[in-house]
């Protein structure tokens, strides 16, 4: 199970860090939102992979760890906000440059 | 405690002279004056009991685990610098209150010398290596202020810059030695350090130490080959040229010399680098003060050659010459402070400071010219004044001396040959300026004695002078007593403060400066021109300057190397970097990667979730140029991971994820209408591989990274918390309440910054206007029904529903999964279903409701929840809870930390509403603009 | 007996997803693939309710409750895409 989690990630950052690369905006916002995918579930992986035992305090059973849940939780809701930035930005930089180019350019690279 | 006022004063006093110009320019004086007096009157106590030998010391706590603490003591030494600064501080606000023109803004300079006098205190006074390296800066930088004062001239900002680049290297280098020192001795505090010299003497770090440490004090008190910022800081007023570079600040080199003189000096090292950079210096400034044309020049140069003087005693390293140096100190500020402020009078009474034109002035200011010519007196040595004394000691210590084996001679010969240098240079003084004939083109004419109290400083300092030089026994013997003994560590050494010590090599060395001074002057006329043959124009400004260029110049290469403007290119390098540097341990441990634990069973359901993950992944990244088809598969991978929270036990994260899922996509559909709707392929094929290399080569790292953290054992911090979620935070849901109560302090920074985020966002759409597509991008028009009835119809009927949901989750989310982050999603998506299905008019005739005020209450709660515990004394967001009955609820519980969460909620509706509404709006503008 | 009807169930919801995703892989419209992605968050719900049965937990009911919410609104608005182009205005 652990080595299937760490392919996933490892697909998932490929193609994150494939589509950042990219030279439009577009593709660098898609790769970013699948890198920021990758980043909370390693987070949340540090807490190990438990089954079955939400961090509800009270139950008899050994529960999931609570901290890497909750430090994801604000990273996904932060992440959002910075997504929505990188958006803006590109949009802004369409309005005033007139192009998608990640350097503002325009020019195939 | 009156230590810390002595600092304090000045530094807040600072504030006041610049208010006080309003009243006038002399209530700005007195403002100075009065604060300066208020910190001697405090500094007269410990001052008292430091006389009667009793070091005053006081320490408060700050960081003790760093070591940072505040230590603030006062010894002989700091004794003697605390009377220099605040004594000839208050002569020279005096001074300045006559010097400064109408026109000149008397507030601002009083603020900046007294930020430099506030500085330089706790310079003296700090007990601390890296305190007294904040003043020491602080020093370096108010005398970068002050040498810029006269800002519209280019010499003084020229001059200004120099100082601080010299000065603030220097400090830099001296960092670095304290922290060396800091690390030897295990201490930063200097009374520890000095009573550990054998310990860093024998330390194999001791002369990289030294070296950095010098380094900063040779800087500042501009020794060669560092000496050039002094002469071109006399573009300051001549008050600052007064205080801070002559009587205090380039002192604070010497100040560090002496006061870690028990620490670091008795090595060679010490005694061939202090010493040999302190004789080098001496000479070398001695010779060149003669060559000036320029009044201030001249002194500066003696001011460099005076703190040669004092380098060379304390790198001689006996305790006799210590005495003589910290006794040169005293000596040098009075008179060339003294100096200076004729100096400045002059310029100020004929409007130049080229002695080739000032000539003859005995016969128009007879006053200020037998002032001057007592202090110039002073500074040649002349018997019965105050330099005469020290530099008698000078000349006896350098007799002394024996390390130097069959060269001692060297030291009495270059120490008299300096000698003859300053008796001309101080002839020069006296005879080009009051004498020699008549003045030539003055461009103020005729030049007259200056105001009263502009020659009261002077006097007093003067008087100084011959009172030392007279009577040493029963005026600066009690100071020197206490101040070299606190140099020294130590018992001090007999020495005698007579003026006649009989005839013996000293005084014949005295003479032959003076003989030799003279004669040396009267030959003037060939030498400046054998000068101006031999060094023609060798200037070390202009190196310093190509230096700097140079150094400009790398810098710009090496930028335009690294930055090329392509985004690209710096994430490719930034990814390329930090694969390498997860490589590296990988290739260089043999310890397998994968750790000791098990691998867990891999069922066939969470197996299938995996691939689909994975293929939607790469679908997203094959289909990114298709840009609506890309969005449909990166939600798939959006839903997947939902559904992974879901499988290894995080409901709260399932739930957020699924919350920002919907709002993502709806936020990138907004922007992809702006959007080129398909692209064509951009990139070469070898760069598209090269990119795939780089992106495997990241992926495969994290993917090692994690597979070896998940086989590793692990150990939790968390039982803390799920212990004490219930008993001490009422909430069975550990999750929630980490993140309102445990770790509230965290959430009210995570949604100060999504607001920020959003507030950046509202102003980079503020005045944003796009072009719209016509058509969709298989060029089909788009479809005329803006709002379909029966999708506006129904989700009307939605809405009370999302909202009951998101009051749902709001309510128990402190016992169950749910929240306010969570609850907050729910209700935006709830409120942007309506803008999607019934148009934006339609929405804020209902919902008449501005976004920004509710993020701003949002803070504002979850801030002011936090302060609600100071109430009780609580610290910051400390929660309280209880339990309550409600008929037909039942038994629910009310904390402190739910309204910490309303203030969540209302941030993150705030938020993702301001976001989403007013990307919207911008098709409602633009498609007004171009209706128009 | 439940828990074999439980494997069961399984069964016909992984094979529902997977037949979901090779839709929205082979399309070949965009509202096949929109129809799809709907169709999955469909099923998901049902997997959600089923793994809580199997475990025996109520804690994720909700985000079967929010997935149902969330599904249609993601839905309302690739489709508006679809249809106006500008999704709010």
């Amino acid at each position: 199970m652990e080595a299937l989690a760490a392919l996933t990630l490892a697909v998932l950052v490929t193609c994150g860090v494939y589509l950042v690369l990219r030279a439009r905006t577009y593709p660098v916002v898609l790769g970013l939102s699948l890198l920021s995918y990758a980043v909370n579930l390693f987070l949340f992986f540090t807490g190990r992979l438990v089954t079955g035992a939400p961090p509800l305090a009270g139950a008899a059973t050994p529960t999931a760890d609570p901290l890497p849940q909750a430090l994801v939780l604000t990273a996904i809701v932060i992440g959002f906000g910075m997504t929505a930035f990188v958006v803006i930005l590109a949009l802004r930089a369409r309005g005033e440059l007139g192009n998608d180019h990640v350097d503002g350019t325009g020019e195939k690279s | 405690m009156n230590l810390l006022l002595i600092i304090l004063l000045p530094l807040l006093g600072a504030l006041l002279p610049p208010l006080a110009i309003r009243y006038g320019r002399s209530a700005s004086a007195w403002t100075a004056a009065a604060i300066t007096l208020a910190a001697l009157l405090f500094a007269l106590g410990p001052l008292v009991a430091v006389f009667g030998g009793a070091p005053q010391e006081v320490h408060w706590t700050w960081l003790p685990q760093a070591g940072l603490d505040i230590h603030l003591r006062l010894d002989g030494l700091a004794a003697l610098f605390v009377l220099l600064i605040l004594g000839i501080g208050l002569l020279v606000i005096l001074y300045a209150r006559y010097y400064l023109a109408e026109r000149d803004p008397m507030g601002r300079f009083y603020g900046l010398l007294l930020l430099f006098m506030g500085a330089m205190l706790g310079v003296a006074l700090s007990n601390h290596l890296l305190q007294l390296l904040v003043f020491w800066e602080l020093t370096s930088l108010s005398s970068f202020l002050l040498i810029s004062y006269w800002h519209h001239r280019s010499d003084a900002r020229r001059g200004a810059r120099m100082a601080l680049a010299i000065t603030g290297a220097g400090g830099l280098a001296m960092l670095a030695g304290f922290m060396l020192l800091g690390h030897i001795v295990g201490s930063y505090q200097i009374s520890v350090i000095l009573n550990a010299g054998d310990l860093i003497r024998a330390h194999p770090l001791y002369a990289p130490m030294l070296l950095l440490v010098l380094l900063g004090a040779f800087t500042k008190s501009a020794q060669f080959p560092f000496h050039f910022w002094l002469p071109h800081a006399m573009a300051a007023p001549t008050p600052v040229s007064a205080y801070l570079h002559s009587a205090t600040m380039v002192k604070a080199g010497v100040f560090l010399l002496a006061r870690l003189y028990p620490a670091l000096s008795g090595t060679e090292l010490w005694f061939f680098l202090v010493g040999g950079v302190g004789l080098a210096t001496l000479l070398f400034a001695a010779y060149n003060a003669l060559f000036q044309h320029d009044l201030k020049g001249l002194l500066a140069y003696s001011t460099i050659s005076h703190l040669g003087l004092i380098t060379l005693l304390f790198g001689i390293g006996t305790p006799l010459a210590a005495v003589a140096g910290v006794f040169h100190i005293i000596n040098h500020a009075t008179f060339k402070a003294s100096l200076f402020m004729a100096a400045g009078i002059i310029d100020h009474e004929t409007g130049t400071r080229d002695m080739r034109l000032i000539n003859g002035m005995w016969k128009y200011m007879p006053h200020t010219a037998t002032l001057a010519m007592v202090a110039a007196a002073a500074m040649a040595g002349v018997p019965l004044l105050n330099g005469f004394l020290s530099k008698e000691m000078f000349f006896a210590e350098t007799l002394h001396l024996s390390a130097l084996g069959a060269f001692s001679w060297v030291l009495p010969a270059a120490a008299t040959l300096a000698g003859i240098f300053a008796v001309a240079y101080s002839a020069r003084f006296i005879h080009d300026v009051f004498f020699n004939g008549e003045p030539i083109d003055l461009p103020k004419f005729p030049p007259h004695e200056p105001p009263r109290h502009m020659k009261v400083p002077v006097e007093i300092l003067v008087a100084l002078c011959l009172l030392v030089g007279i009577l040493p026994a029963i005026t600066v013997a009690p100071l020197l007593a206490v101040a070299a003994g606190a140099v020294l560590n130590g018992p001090l050494p007999d020495y005698s403060l007579a003026i006649w010590h009989g005839f013996n090599t000293p005084f014949i060395m005295s003479l032959v400066a003076l003989a030799g001074g003279i004669a040396l002057y009267t030959q003037r006329h060939k030498l400046f021109a054998l000068h101006d043959r031999v060094f023609p124009g060798v200037d070390a400004r202009a190196l310093f300057w190509e230096f700097i260029t140079w150094l400009m110049d790398t810098a710009h290469a090496m930028t335009r190397a690294l930055e090329n403007g392509s985004l690209q290119r710096y994430a490719a390098l930034l990814l390329l970097t930090a694969v390498a540097a997860i490589a590296w341990p990988f290739l260089n441990s043999t310890a397998p990667i994968a750790g000791p634990v098990p691998a867990a069973p891999i069922d066939a359901l969470t197996l299938l979730g995996a691939l689909v993950m994975m293929a939607a992944a790469v679908v997203t990244t094959v289909w990114q140029r298709q840009r609506l088809t890309a969005v449909i598969a990166l939600s798939v991978v959006g839903l997947v991971v939902s559904l992974t929270f879901v499988r290894w036990s995080a409901p709260d994260l399932a739930l957020t994820q699924l919350s920002v899922e919907v709002v993502t996509i709806v936020l990138l559909l907004l922007a992809l209408y702006f959007l080129p709707q398909r692209a064509t392929v951009d990139s070469s094929n070898l760069r598209r591989g090269q990119d795939l290399l780089l992106a495997t080569g990241v992926g495969g790292g994290v993917g090692l990274i994690t597979w070896a953290m998940l086989t590793r054992p692990y150990t939790t911090i968390a039982n803390y918390f799920v212990e004490n979620s219930l008993p001490g935070g009422g909430g069975a849901n550990v999750v929630n309440v980490i993140l309102v109560d445990f770790r509230g302090f965290d959430t009210l920074g995570e949604i100060t910054v999504l607001a920020i985020a959003a507030i950046g966002i509202f102003a980079l759409l503020d005045n944003l206007r796009l072009e719209m597509p016509a058509t969709d991008d298989g060029g089909r028009p788009w479809s005329s029904e803006r709002y379909p009835l029966v999708l506006s119809q129904l989700t009307r009927f939605l809405l009370p529903l999302a909202l009951l949901v998101s009051v749902y989750l709001f309510l128990r989310g402190h016992n169950a999964p749910g929240g306010g982050f969570i609850a907050g999603l729910v209700t935006a998506v709830a409120l942007i279903l309506q803008y999607m299905a019934s148009g934006i008019d339609w929405t804020q005739q209902r919902w008449r409701l501005q976004y920004h005020p509710i993020i701003a209450a949002g803070v504002l709660i979850a801030a002011a929840t936090g302060a609600g515990s100071w109430l009780y004394d609580r610290p910051f967001l400390t929660s309280a809870f209880g339990h309550f009955h409600l008929p037909l609820a039942g038994e629910f519980e009310l904390a402190t930390a739910m309204l910490f969460d309303l203030g969540v909620y209302l941030t993150v509706v705030g938020v993702v509403m301001l976001i989403l509404a007013n990307l919207g709006k911008l098709t409602q503008r633009s498609a007004g603009e171009g209706g128009t | 007996m439940l828990n074999a009807a439980i494997v069961f169930a399984f069964a016909c919801i992984a094979a529902a997803l997977l037949l979901n995703f090779w839709r929205l892989l082979r399309g070949p419209t965009t509202p096949d693939r929109i129809l799809a992605l709907d169709t999955m968050y469909i099923n998901t719900i049902a997997l959600l309710v089923l793994f809580g049965i199997h475990l025996d937990l109520t804690a994720f009911f909700e985000a079967a409750l929010l997935i149902a919410m969330m599904g249609f609104v993601g839905t309302v608005a690739l489709c508006k895409y679809l249809l106006r182009g500008d999704i709010i205005e």
